[in-house]
C-alpha cells in the first residue's frame, strides 16, 4: 500500500483559513477536530437552547442565531467571522439547493456539491432521469396506462400501485397475484381519488426483502471520482438507521463493482463534487439493485467507510476538494481494510414503544475499545427539540464476526444514566442471531414492531437488581462505621444479620456469606456472589460463577445501573405517596414530555372505548390518547400547544357504573 | 460438667489456660445454641400458619424495621425460660414460651436509637405472661432512662388469662404499660405503635395510648372486646374487621393514623414517622440536609389555585409545589379529609403543614388539634395555608358540640410553642381564622396571597344576617352597601395596608418567603409545651 493520506496530512487545504460549521451535536464537533488537526480556524453556531453546547464550547468562535435553518443568519455569521467555507454536516440545510446557492451568491464555498447538482439531485424524478441515462438501474415502473393496457399476467409479480400523486400509504396496494390485480386498481384509484382528487395511478416493482446497500462517492473539480466502496443499513426501522456496516457482508466482489461503478458512473453523469453517498436496494430475491437516491452530503455513518479504508479522514478530503485540491490518490490507491460497524445511540425507550426520551445525563462512560462519535456530557439535559441521536459507536475488525463482537463489548462498554437510550436494544440487535447471520433486511425491525416477527427483548432485570441491592448494602456498611452501632448487622451471640435493601422488591444481601435473596417469601431466589471490583461506579460482581460488571449510580430515592448497555432504575417505594392516581384508574398521564396537539374532548363529554381524546407530539411523533372505556371525561388537564412534563395529568376519564 | 471443671479450676488455683479456654469455649456454644432456640420462637406449625397469612415472624419485622444493617442489641432473648413448662410433662419444658413471646431491644431506625417491643404472636398468640409484662416493662424503663423513642410491634392476645392474677392487678403488671406509655409521651419520648395483629382488651390500649398509630387493612384489629364478648354482651354478631379493622380505625374512628397494605409497608410507615422526630440533642443542632426542589415549577401554582376562593380544588396541589422534593408525610390520610395535615420539609427545615381542603368538622378540629401537639412534642416548626369559610353550622353539629371541639383545636394552636407561619392563601372566615393560626394566634409570620379574603364572614352572608336581623330579609336596599363594605374590607390590600399581615406575596414565591422565615425563627430556641384545659 502507498497511500499518501495515511498518517494523515497536517497541511491546511489551500486558502482555507476559517471554516463555519452549520451544524450542531456530535457531527459539528467531528469536523472540528478534523479542523483542528489542519490549523483551520473553526466557527461555530449556536440557537439559544445550545449556548453552553459541547460543540459551541469546542469552536475558536460561536456565534448565535435564532436557528439553524436560518440560512440569512447563518450566511451572515459566515461573512461576519471571516470564514472562506460553510460545512453543513448533515441535516439542518445541508441538502438545501437554496442554501448552497445563497453560499455561493455571498462568495463563500460550501463544503459539498454546487446548488445545481444538489438541486437536480434532490429532485427524485430528476435524480431517476439521470440514472436511467447513466445506465444505473432504477425501480421497474409503468405508467398507468401502459399498466391497464398490459395483460396482467405479465406483470413483475410483486409490485406495488400507488397514487401518483400520493404519499403516506393512502391509494397504495401491493399486489402479489395477478388474480389479485384488477380489484387493488380500482381501490387504489378509489383511495387516491378520495385522497388527492387525482386517480393517477403509479405501478412499480415490489421489492418483498431488500437490503439498504450505498456507495460512497468522492469527486474533485478535476474530474477524478472515486468510490469508496459501499456500506449495508438494512438495519432500520422506520427508516432510521439503527446500525450500519462496510462492506456489505452479502455483496460478493462482482456485485460490488457492479454497484461502485453505477456510483461512479452517476456521479460523473452529474458532474457530481465532494462527498456524495448513492443509495441502492438489493432485492434479497433476485439479487438486482435498484438506484433510490443520492445524498449530496456527509453521511451519519461515514466513520465506516474510513475505518475499512485505512483511517482515510472524509471530512479532510471534503475540505481540500472544497479548497479546490485534487485528490491525492486514485481508485487504485484504495482497498477494503477489514470490517468496521457503527451503532446509533438514541435518546429513546427502544424496549418502550420507541418513545422518545428527555432527561439530564448523569453518569455518561463510552467504551475505550471503539471510536465514539457524540456529544454528549454528564448533566447535559437532553430535551426533545433536536435531533435524538447522541452519539454513535463505531468499531473495527479484521472480519465481520469479530467486528460484530467488538461491537457487542464496546456496547456492553457504553453507560448513559439518566435517561434511557436505545444502547440495550442495539446491543440485542447485535447479539440476534438474524444480525449475526446477515439476515436482516430493511423491513425486519418494522416488521418486529408489528409483532410479525419476534422483537427482540430487553435484557432481564435480575441480574441488576442483585447490582444495586449489592452497591447499597456495600455504601451502607462503609458510610456506617466506627461507633458502636455501625451498620454491621451485630445480633448477639450470632452471626450479623443480612441487609435488608428495598428495591422494586425487597433484596437481602449477606456480603460476609456472599449470599444474596431475591422475591418474596413463596419464590425466593439465591445467588452465591463474590465481588471481583468496585471503583468510580463500575462493580464487578460474580453471581453464580458468572461475571457481571455495570455502571451504578444509588441516590437516595432511585437506583440506577446500566448493563448490557441497558439502563434500569429502581425506584424506593414512596411510602406515604399512595394517592398519585393509579394506572388503570382512567387517568391518562402523559407518557412522554412534548406538546399538545390536539384536545379533542370537553369536560363532562361521554366518550366510548378508543374513542380520541387528543394528540401528543415529541421529536415529530404523534401519540394519540383514547379512551381507556366507556366513561365520562372528568377533567381535560392542558390545552392545545400547551408544554406538558412527562406524567402530566392531560385527561381524566370516569368509568360507567 | 462443663461448669464443674471452670468452678474447680478457679477453686484450685489452677490458671492452666487450655483447660479454662476450652471450658468458655464450650459455654459459648451452649449459648449459642439456647439464642438460637430462643429465636426460633414457637413452634412449626404456628410459624407457618403465621406466614401462610402473609405475616413476618417477629424478628423479620425487627429486622425490616431498623435500618439496613442496623445492630440490635436485644435483651433478655432467654426471658421465661425453664418457667413455663407443663410440669405434667416428663422434664418439664423449658421453651413452653421463648423469649417470654416478645421481643425487645435497641436497634437504630432512621439513624437514631430506638427501643423495640414486639409480640411473638407465634407464642401462645403472643399473650402476656407476668414475664412478658416484666420484660415488656424492663424495655419501657430502658426508654425512660435513655430518652429513647418506643416502637411497638403490637400482635397479642392481651392477658394469659390463666395467669391473670400475676398479670393484671398489681403495679408492676399489665395495666403499667400504659401508665408508662403516658409519662414517656408526656417526658417527650415518641410512642409510636404499629398494629400488626390481634390488640385486644387492654392490648388496645398500645396502639390508643400512642402519638402516632400505624395498623394493616385485613389483619391489625383493635378493640376492648372481641366478637364474642360483644356477643355474650349485647347479643350483637359482628365481625372483626367490622368491629375494629383497619379501615373502621383508619377512617371512621381515627383510632389509628396511617393505614397499611401489609407487614412490610407497616415497618415503613413507622421508619418514616422516626424520620420526622426531633434529631437527638434536639432540632436547633442540626443544619438543613440537601435541598431538593418541588417536582413541580412554583409558577405552576398559577395553574392549579383557581383565583376565585369559592371553587374548590386540592390543597395537596399547592403542597406539592411548596415543599422540597413534593414529598409529604400525611397524617390521618383517610380521617377527617377536609383538614389535610402532614410532615414534610422547607428548605430542608421540617415542618408540621395544617392546610383546609374543605369545611371544618368535629373530627377535622380534632385531627388539627392532635397533629398540632404531634408539632409540639417534636419541636416542629408549624405552616398553616390557610383557606377556610369556618366551622360547619347546623343543629346537628352544634348540638353534638362543634364548638367543643373547635375549642380543642384553638387551644393547642394558642399554645403552641414552637414557631407558626401562616399563609392565607384562600379565604379567612369566622372561627376558622382562629383555629388556623390567624393573627391573633401569633404566629410568627402571616402572609397573603392576592386572592385572599379576610372578614369576619363573606359579605353575602353578612348582608343576609344583618338584613334579616334588621327584619328587612332580601332588602337589597340594605344589603348592597354591606356587601360593598365586606367587599373593599376584605381585600388583601385593605388588610396589608393596615399591617394585618406582613405583606401581600406571589404565590409562587412562597416557597422562598417561608423558607426564609424558617431560617429567621431558627435562631430563637423553644420553649416546653404546656396547655391549658382541653374541653373534652
Amino acid at each position: 500500500m502507498n497511500l499518501n493520506y495515511n498518517p494523515p496530512s497536517v497541511a491546511q487545504p489551500g486558502g482555507l483559513q476559517t471554516v463555519l460549521i452549520a451544524n450542531r451535536g456530535e457531527i459539528a464537533l467531528r469536523v472540528m477536530r478534523t479542523c483542528a488537526r489542519l490549523g483551520v480556524r473553526t466557527v461555530a453556531l449556536f440557537t439559544d437552547a445550545d449556548a453552553s453546547a459541547p460543540h459551541t464550547r469546542a469552536a475558536d468562535e460561536a456565534v448565535r442565531v435564532p436557528s439553524y435553518l436560518d440560512i440569512d443568519a447563518v450566511v451572515a455569521a459566515a461573512v461576519d467571522s471571516g470564514a472562506q467555507a460553510i460545512h453543513p454536516g448533515y441535516g439542518f440545510l445541508s441538502e438545501r439547493a437554496a442554501f448552497a446557492e445563497a453560499v455561493e451568491k455571498a462568495g463563500l464555498v460550501l463544503v459539498g456539491p454546487t446548488a445545481e447538482v444538489m438541486e437536480r439531485m434532490g429532485r427524485k424524478d430528476a435524480a431517476r432521469e439521470i440514472a436511467v441515462a447513466a445506465r444505473v438501474p432504477v425501480v421497474p415502473s409503468y405508467s398507468m396506462t401502459d399498466a391497464r393496457a398490459s395483460v396482467s399476467y405479465e406483470l413483475p409479480y410483486p409490485v406495488l400501485v400507488k397514487a401518483a400523486a400520493g404519499g403516506g400509504g393512502k391509494g397504495m396496494r401491493i399486489v402479489r397475484t395477478p388474480e389479485t390485480y384488477a380489484e387493488a386498481v380500482l381501490a387504489a384509484a378509489r383511495e387516491a381519488k378520495a385522497a388527492f382528487g387525482d386517480d393517477t395511478l403509479l405501478l412499480e416493482k415490489y421489492v418483498e426483502s431488500g437490503r439498504h446497500v450505498e456507495v460512497q462517492v468522492l469527486a474533485d473539480h478535476h474530474g477524478t471520482v472515486v468510490h469508496l466502496y459501499e456500506r449495508d443499513c438494512s438495519a432500520q426501522r422506520r427508516h432510521q438507521k439503527v446500525i450500519e456496516e462496510a462492506p456489505a457482508p452479502t455483496v460478493d466482489a462482482e456485485l460490488r463493482h457492479r454497484l461502485t461503478s453505477s456510483a461512479v458512473a452517476l456521479a460523473r453523469a452529474v458532474g457530481y463534487t465532494n462527498a456524495g453517498t448513492v443509495e441502492f436496494l438489493v432485492d434479497n430475491s433476485t439479487g438486482e439493485f435498484y438506484f433510490l437516491e443520492m445524498n449530496t452530503r456527509l453521511q451519519v455513518e461515514h466513520p465506516v467507510t474510513e475505518a475499512i479504508c485505512g483511517g482515510l479522514d472524509l471530512v479532510e478530503h471534503q475540505l481540500r476538494v472544497a479548497a479546490g485540491e485534487p485528490l491525492s490518490f486514485g481508485q487504485d490507491d484504495l482497498g477494503i481494510h477489514g470490517h468496521a460497524m457503527e451503532a446509533r445511540i438514541y435518546a429513546e425507550d427502544a424496549f418502550g414503544g420507541f418513545l422518545p426520551q428527555a432527561g439530564t445525563a448523569s453518569i455518561v462512560r463510552w467504551s475505550a475499545h471503539a471510536r465514539n462519535d457524540h456529544a454528549l456530557e454528564p448533566n447535559q439535559v437532553v430535551s426533545t427539540s433536536y435531533d435524538p441521536m447522541l452519539g454513535k459507536v463505531i468499531v473495527h475488525g479484521p472480519d465481520r464476526e469479530s467486528a460484530r463482537q467488538a461491537l457487542v463489548r464496546a456496547l456492553d462498554e457504553t453507560s448513559i444514566l439518566g435517561l434511557t437510550t436505545n444502547t440495550g436494544f442495539l446491543r440485542a440487535l447485535a447479539t440476534s442471531d438474524a444480525f449475526r447471520d446477515n439476515e436482516i433486511d430493511t423491513a425486519w425491525l418494522d416488521r418486529a414492531d408489528r409483532g410479525d416477527s419476534p422483537a427482540l427483548s430487553p435484557p432481564d432485570d435480575e441480574l441488576p437488581r442483585i447490582l444495586v441491592a449489592w452497591t447499597q448494602a456495600m455504601i451502607t456498611s462503609l458510610a456506617d462505621g466506627g461507633h458502636p452501632f455501625q451498620a454491621d448487622g451485630f445480633r448477639l451471640g450470632a452471626a450479623p444479620a443480612p441487609q435488608r435493601v428495598e428495591l422494586d422488591e425487597l433484596v437481602v444481601v449477606d456480603r460476609s456469606a456472599g449470599r444474596v435473596t431475591t422475591g418474596t417469601a413463596s419464590s425466593t431466589r439465591a445467588y452465591d456472589v463474590r465481588e471481583l471490583g468496585a471503583a468510580d461506579h463500575v462493580l464487578t460482581l460474580l453471581v453464580d460463577g458468572r461475571r457481571v460488571s455495570a455502571v451504578v449510580n444509588v441516590q437516595p430515592h432511585t437506583a440506577e445501573v446500566a448493563w448490557q448497555g441497558q439502563r434500569f432504575v429502581f425506584e424506593r417505594p414512596d411510602v406515604m405517596g399512595d394517592r398519585g392516581p393509579a394506572v388503570g384508574d382512567g387517568t391518562m398521564l402523559a407518557p412522554m414530555p412534548g406538546t399538545v396537539l390536539a384536545v379533542r374532548v370537553a369536560e363532562g363529554q361521554r366518550v366510548t372505548t378508543g374513542d380520541p381524546l387528543g394528540t401528543l407530539e415529541a421529536m415529530k411523533m404523534e401519540l394519540a390518547l383514547t379512551a381507556p372505556f366507556d366513561g365520562t371525561v372528568t377533567q381535560v388537564g392542558a390545552a392545545v400547544g400547551d408544554q406538558v412534563a412527562l406524567g402530566a395529568v392531560l385527561f381524566t376519564v370516569q368509568a360507567d357504573d | 460438667m462443663n461448669v464443674n471443671l471452670v468452678s474447680m479450676s478457679v477453686t484450685s488455683g489452677v490458671t492452666t489456660g487450655p483447660v479454662k479456654g476450652e471450658g468458655l469455649v464450650e459455654l459459648v456454644a451452649e449459648l449459642r445454641e439456647k439464642l438460637e432456640r430462643a429465636r426460633r420462637g414457637g413452634s412449626e406449625s404456628a410459624r407457618r400458619k403465621h406466614t401462610d397469612r402473609g405475616k413476618l415472624l417477629v424478628r423479620d419485622r425487627v429486622d425490616r424495621l431498623l435500618d439496613p444493617g442496623s445492630p440490635f442489641l436485644e435483651l433478655s432473648p432467654l426471658a421465661a425460660y425453664g418457667m413455663y413448662g407443663d410440669p405434667t410433662l416428663e422434664g418439664g419444658d423449658d421453651w413452653a414460651v421463648p423469649s417470654a413471646s416478645i421481643v425487645t431491644g435497641i436497634g437504630r431506625v432512621a439513624g437514631r436509637e430506638c427501643v423495640v417491643v414486639a409480640n411473638d404472636a407465634t407464642v401462645k398468640g403472643g399473650t402476656y405472661y407476668p414475664l412478658t409484662v416484666k420484660k415488656h416493662l424492663r424495655a419501657q424503663t430502658i426508654a425512660a432512662e435513655n430518652h429513647l423513642p418506643c416502637l411497638y410491634l403490637v400482635d397479642s392476645g392481651g392477658a394469659f388469662l390463666p395467669m391473670q392474677d400475676e398479670v393484671f392487678p398489681d403495679r408492676e403488671h399489665f395495666g403499667r404499660i400504659f401508665f408508662n406509655q403516658a409519662n414517656l409521651s408526656a417526658k417527650g419520648i415518641p410512642q409510636i405503635a404499629s398494629v400488626m395483629g390481634s390488640c385486644t382488651a387492654g392490648g388496645a390500649y398500645v396502639p390508643a395510648m400512642s402519638d402516632e398509630t400505624v395498623i394493616v387493612r385485613n389483619q391489625g384489629t383493635i378493640f376492648l372486646g372481641g366478637p364474642p364478648l360483644v356477643k355474650a354482651a349485647t347479643g350483637e354478631v359482628v365481625t372483626a374487621e367490622e368491629l375494629g379493622g383497619g379501615d373502621v380505625h383508619a377512617r371512621t374512628s381515627g383510632v389509628v393514623d396511617h393505614l397499611a397494605e401489609d407487614d412490610a409497608h407497616a415497618l415503613a410507615i413507622v421508619r418514616s414517622i422516626v424520620e420526622t422526630l426531633p434529631p437527638v440533642g434536639g432540632r436547633a443542632q442540626s443544619r438543613p440536609v440537601d435541598v431538593e426542589e418541588p417536582h413541580e415549577p412554583p409558577e405552576s401554582l398559577y395553574d392549579v389555585v383557581p383565583a376565585d376562593t369559592r371553587t374548590p380544588y386540592d390543597v395537596r396541589e399547592v403542597i406539592r409545589r411548596i415543599v422540597d422534593g413534593s414529598r409529604f408525610h400525611e397524617f390521618k390520610k383517610l380521617y377527617a379529609e377536609t383538614l389535610v395535615c402532614g410532615f414534610a420539609r422547607i428548605w430542608g427545615h421540617e415542618v408540621g403543614i395544617v392546610a383546609n381542603n374543605g369545611i371544618l368538622f368535629s373530627e377535622s378540629a380534632l385531627k388539627g388539634a392532635h397533629f398540632v401537639q404531634l408539632c409540639n412534642q417534636r419541636g416542629i416548626p408549624l405552616v398553616f395555608l390557610q383557606n377556610i369559610t369556618g366551622f360547619m353550622v347546623g343543629k346537628e353539629y352544634e348540638n353534638k358540640g362543634i364548638a367543643r371541639d373547635g375549642a380543642k383545636l384553638v387551644t393547642a394552636v394558642a399554645c403552641s410553642v414552637v414557631p407558626k407561619f401562616t399563609v392565607v392563601i384562600g379565604g379567612s372566615f369566622g372561627a376558622g381564622n382562629y383555629g388556623m393560626c390567624g393573627r391573633a394566634y401569633d404566629p410568627r409570620f402571616l402572609w397573603m396571597w392576592p386572592n385572599a379574603r379576610i372578614s369576619v364572614m363573606g359579605g353575602e352572608q353578612a348582608a343576609s344576617v344583618l338584613a334579616t336581623v334588621a327584619g328587612r330579609p332580601d332588602d337589597e336596599e340594605l344589603m348592597a352597601p354591606i356587601r360593598d363594605q365586606y367587599e373593599t374590607q376584605g381585600s388583601p390590600y385593605y388588610s396589608t395596608a393596615r399591617l394585618w399581615d406582613d405583606g401581600v406575596i406571589d404565590p409562587a414565591e412562597t416557597r422562598r418567603v417561608l423558607g426564609m422565615g424558617l431560617a429567621a425563627t431558627a435562631n430563637a430556641p423553644v420553649a416546653e409545651p404546656s396547655y391549658g384545659i382541653f374541653r373534652m
